[in-house]
């Protein structure tokens, strides 16, 4: 069943790399402005770090390792399971049909149906941040490729349960954007500026703390606890997402409607 | 520009607005997520002065500045995304037939958004600043920031608009707006006054128009007098000619070389 999973993903997204790929001058060009985007960005911490040489103790360094991790992941989530990030909308508008008719997992189909073409494009700039950092040495390539893939894992799961949330709220393609994109935000910014309440959050109901600081602690200092911490989080989530998911089916109903134009 | 063509444009306006008024959860999620950045800057400005930064402003003047910055940019409703979808699906072919200018409709449409947005975001920034730094600037220094500010987001939302019709050339304009973004996170000192950005980088913002959209209004809460009232009064109307004269002349030669299929 999971080895037919894991075949049935890796077609899935072959054939959207292929789709992606054959507008070739429209690949370029989403790869190379967003890789573009992400280096002009990281202006303002290069024009800040200049000015202070630590942020209660993060360096430029390190903050390009976090900025490169959360870049790679957030690439590697949006090119394999791209169809993330458009879940309230199919729910909403009934696009779920066409799958459920099909012999193999809705949330993974559903979830290979969008590839974004600039997700090669923050994960190449990903991987060239966390190089530049020059905290990483060639034999911690393995444990960067594992991290990158559980904080992509992670990404996953939460948005298919922000966006699942359309299953019982009905239209929550905004809140949904928006818990998203926090997520996002604040994964991008060093870990000891966020205390209290909101550190408890950022491990928790944001899971920014797994996403990125963990992530980066684990390249500074490869530890097993650590590895295994992150993998049971990114396990948890995974298995979280997909029973909200398959709760949320349940209620689903069909997009047959009308739809008048005018 | 008849008083009657006025009135014509300003019907947009208010269509949108009472649009805008009745759909407010994208306006709430705004709201939230420009509260949240400004939490996250405001523990970055204390980390920073912990660390012993050598700015003349001090942190609490530095969070009302990203708040100005904010205000300014996140009130510009992105119709970009609109005139896109409208050239793609070929929408826009109905609308060259109307009595209206399909580049006016549009500027007044987003100046409608505009209108609602600005004040509910104003006011997140205003409360939300006042809440992390317990202070607030000189009345003197918001009775500039806000109706330059207001100018700036709506030569934003004209720049939007200009974005928006490249799509008769490129289709997808998403590349050419992250760009955009990002120079303006730079150029236009979005997140860092521009004192602090190495001199070449000051030099080229100069030949821009973002240090006077968002730079300039917002640097009036630092207390820096950098900037007089008159100065950003004359950049902003050069830009804002520059950007009509811009919009005007793409959407001519759009006009010009599109080919309509179909009926």
């Amino acid at each position: 069943m999971v080895a037919d999973n894991v075949s049935f993903t890796r077609a899935l997204v072959a054939t959207n790399f292929k789709a992606t790929v054959a507008l070739r001058g429209a690949f370029v060009i989403q790869v190379v402005f967003m890789a573009l985007n992400n280096f002009t960005f990281f202006i303002f911490w290069w024009a800040l770090m200049q000015h202070v040489t630590t942020l209660r103790g993060w360096q430029l360094g390190d903050i390009q390792m976090l900025f490169g991790m959360v870049a790679a992941a957030f690439g590697l989530t949006v090119t394999v399971a791209g169809g993330v990030r458009h879940l309230g909308r199919f729910i909403e508008d009934g696009d779920l049909d066409t799958l459920l008719t099909q012999p193999k997992p809705v949330l993974v189909n559903a979830l290979g149906l969008r590839s974004q073409p600039s997700g090669f494009g923050d994960l190449v700039s990903g991987l060239i941040f966390i190089v530049w950092s020059g905290q990483i040495s060639w034999s911690r390539l393995p444990i960067v490729v594992v991290v990158i893939a559980a904080s992509a894992v992670i990404f996953v799961a939460c948005g298919t349960v922000f966006f699942s949330l359309a299953f019982w709220l009905g239209r929550v393609e905004t809140v949904a954007t928006q818990l998203w994109e926090l997520l996002v935000t604040f994964s991008l910014y060093p870990e000891p500026l966020f205390g209290g309440t909101l550190r408890l959050l950022l491990f928790t109901v944001l899971p920014a703390g797994f996403v990125g600081y963990l992530p980066v602690r684990i390249l500074r200092a490869p530890s097993l606890a650590n590895v295994t911490i992150l993998m049971f989080v990114a396990t948890g989530y995974l298995c979280l997402a997909v029973l909200i998911f398959n709760r949320g089916l349940r209620r689903y109903g069909s997009g047959s409607r009308f739809t008048t134009f005018g | 520009m008849s008083a009657g063509t006025i009135a014509k444009y300003a019907a947009f306006s208010r269509i949108s607005a009472t649009q805008a008024g009745r759909e407010r959860n994208e306006l709430y999620g705004r709201m939230a997520f420009f509260a949240v950045i400004l939490g996250v800057f405001s523990s970055l400005w204390r980390a920073v002065a912990e660390a012993g930064m050598p700015v003349a402003a001090d942190p609490k003047s530095l969070v009302w500045y990203l708040a100005a910055t904010e205000w300014i940019l996140l009130s510009a409703p992105p119709i970009h995304l609109e005139i896109q979808e409208a050239i793609r699906r070929g929408d826009v072919v109905y609308r060259l037939g109307h009595p209206a200018s399909y580049v006016l409709a549009e500027f007044a449409t987003g100046f409608g958004l505009l209108a609602v947005r600005a004040p509910f975001l104003g006011l997140t920034a205003f409360l939300c600043a006042f809440a992390f730094t317990e202070w607030t600037p000189p009345l003197s220094a918001l009775l500039i920031v806000v109706p330059f500010g207001f100018v700036a987001s709506t030569v934003i939302t004209a720049l939007y608009l200009g974005i928006g019709l490249l799509a008769f050339w490129l289709q997808d304009v998403a590349p050419v707006y992250w760009v955009w973004q990002k120079l303006m996170f730079v150029l236009g000192g979005l997140m860092l006054p521009l004192e602090l950005y190495p001199a070449f980088i000051q030099r080229a913002a100069a030949f821009t128009p973002f240090p006077s959209l968002l730079a300039a209004p917002a640097s009036v809460v630092l207390g820096t007098n950098a900037v007089t009232p008159g100065a950003l009064a004359r950049n902003l109307v050069i830009w804002s000619g520059v950007t009509a004269i811009a919009v005007s002349w793409m959407f001519r030669r759009a006009v010009s070389t599109v080919t309509i299929n179909g009926g």
